[in-house]
């Protein structure tokens, strides 16, 4: 992008050529960062669930004065004599149709047509007007017409793949069910089965998974974006969900499984179990594996009730033991979540790690856990050390 | 620098565009609207209609 962004600065600012960026990431705080670091002015439009119908990016098109698409592969140095000199004649053999999807957007009358057209095209156009514009209120409804849409097709690819977008998008909100971000990573598994070649489905994927499976670490830039930004005197585009774990990891060619474990902080399990003040989400990317391949496992604690309890954060931090079965390959076995400055606090705390699985695994492999943290309680100002264990279910097929 | 379109060997980006839905040269282009991730006014492609635009999709890693 910044080869466009620098060849095409002129033709801009004389009013010749008009840049228009698209990008289908989840989160468009990150990209707008990521133009404020690059400083592009030209305006970048957000399609998170992919209505435009890319199998991969980049993309870059030419088009012409009657939205005629004359290059596919422009190249920047004969781009002038190539296309901006050119003046072109309007000669499309297919005819214009209306934007897809419709803004502004009808929500009623898209949910009545799906409703009387039971097709999953229909639903699956409602879910699109429901994802683009209907906020963070209206993602419950774009997933259950989803669902819609794949219960008519099952075959409906983009529907799946949509419907891991809401599901991952809500699982970031208030709104969040138990179950969310562990529904988005299978349904995007799905959509991938269906369509193995469409890169920016697996991109969804891989941004959460394993390193041996990851192109580029993704969002490694972002320390780099905020320091240069700041450095300039200006404020950052903040970020209201911070990429770290996998999202920041950095691709690997083999599996790096932890040698020198160190020693398990309980291990005759004395600790106090947690009665049920933290609920811990566990969340495998990808959802199946074949044998031999890595997983990355995605751990979130929540505190049941922040009205009665906190995290003590001037005690040690929150820690996960790794228990794999015999032949079962982890690349940590003790990992600390980090934790911020204030000496309490009831924000979920994350810890990832990664799995692999046996070359002769097969059915579920399971890997025992455990986690040890402080907390305390508001109404009698009581601390207290416990533990909680959960399972990973690694699925192999 | 894989921000750089440069930077992407050509075989690879044909292949991409290979299995892609890319509008074909000749092609209207389809017509969309899309939220602007600054949160300004959603912007249509037909909106430039007059104009040449270079219309480029890509991603911040």
């Amino acid at each position: 992008m910044p080869v466009w962004h620098d060849a095409t600065k002129q033709w801009a600012t004389d009013g010749k050529l008009v840049l228009l960026g698209v990008t289908q990431e989840q989160h468009p705080e990150r990209c707008r960062l990521f133009a404020q670091w690059k400083g592009f002015g030209w305006p970048i439009l957000h399609d998170p669930i992919n209505v435009l119908g890319s199998a991969a990016v980049p993309v870059v098109l030419a088009i012409d004065e009657h939205g005629i698409v004359r290059s596919t592969r422009p190249n920047p140095k004969t781009f002038a004599a190539d296309f901006l000199d050119k003046a072109f004649a309007d000669d499309a053999t297919n005819k214009p149709v209306p934007p897809t999807p419709a803004h502004p957007p009808k929500f009623d009358d898209l949910k009545a047509a799906a409703e009387a057209a039971k097709t999953a095209d229909a639903w699956r156009r409602y879910g699109d007007t429901l994802a683009l514009w209907g906020g963070e209120e209206k993602l419950s409804a774009a997933i259950a017409a989803y669902r819609q849409a794949v219960t008519h097709d099952p075959k409906d690819g983009p529907a799946w793949f949509r419907s891991g977008v809401c599901l991952r998008r809500r699982s970031e909100t208030t709104a969040r069910e138990a179950d969310d971000f562990r529904a988005a990573v299978a349904a995007w598994g799905t959509a991938l089965d269906l369509d193995p070649n469409q890169y920016i489905w697996r991109r969804r994927i891989q941004q959460y998974g394993p390193r041996l499976d990851k192109p580029y670490p993704f969002y490694d830039w972002v320390p780099d974006a905020e320091a240069a930004v700041r450095k300039r005197g200006e404020t950052p585009v903040a970020l209201p969900v911070r990429p770290d774990g996998s999202e920041i990891a950095q691709p690997a060619k083999a599996f790096a499984a932890v040698k020198d474990a160190p020693t398990n902080p309980d291990p005759k399990g004395k600790v106090n179990r947690d009665p049920g003040s933290v609920t811990c989400e566990v969340v495998v990317v990808p959802a199946v594996v074949k044998p031999g391949q890595s997983v990355r496992v995605h751990l979130t604690f929540r505190v049941a009730s922040m009205k009665t309890d906190h995290w003590n954060n001037e005690a040690e931090p929150l820690r996960v033991w790794v228990d794999p079965p015999a032949g079962v390959a982890v690349h940590e076995r003790l990992i600390a979540a980090e934790r911020p400055k204030a000496a309490t606090s009831t924000e979920p705390r994350t810890v990832g790690f990664e799995v692999q699985v046996p070359k002769d695994a097969a059915g579920t492999i399971r890997v025992p856990v455990y986690a040890l943290y402080h907390l305390c309680d508001e109404v009698g100002g009581t601390c207290r050390y416990v533990r909680l264990y959960a399972t990973v279910e690694v699925k192999v097929k | 620098m894989r921000h750089s379109l440069l930077a992407v060997p050509a075989a690879v980006l044909l292949s991409q565009l290979a299995l892609g839905q890319t509008p074909k040269v000749g092609d209207r282009h389809p017509d969309f609207t899309l939220p602007d991730v600054a949160g300004g006014k959603p912007k249509t492609l037909s909106d430039f209609r007059g104009k040449k635009v270079l219309l480029v999709q890509f991603a911040s890693w």
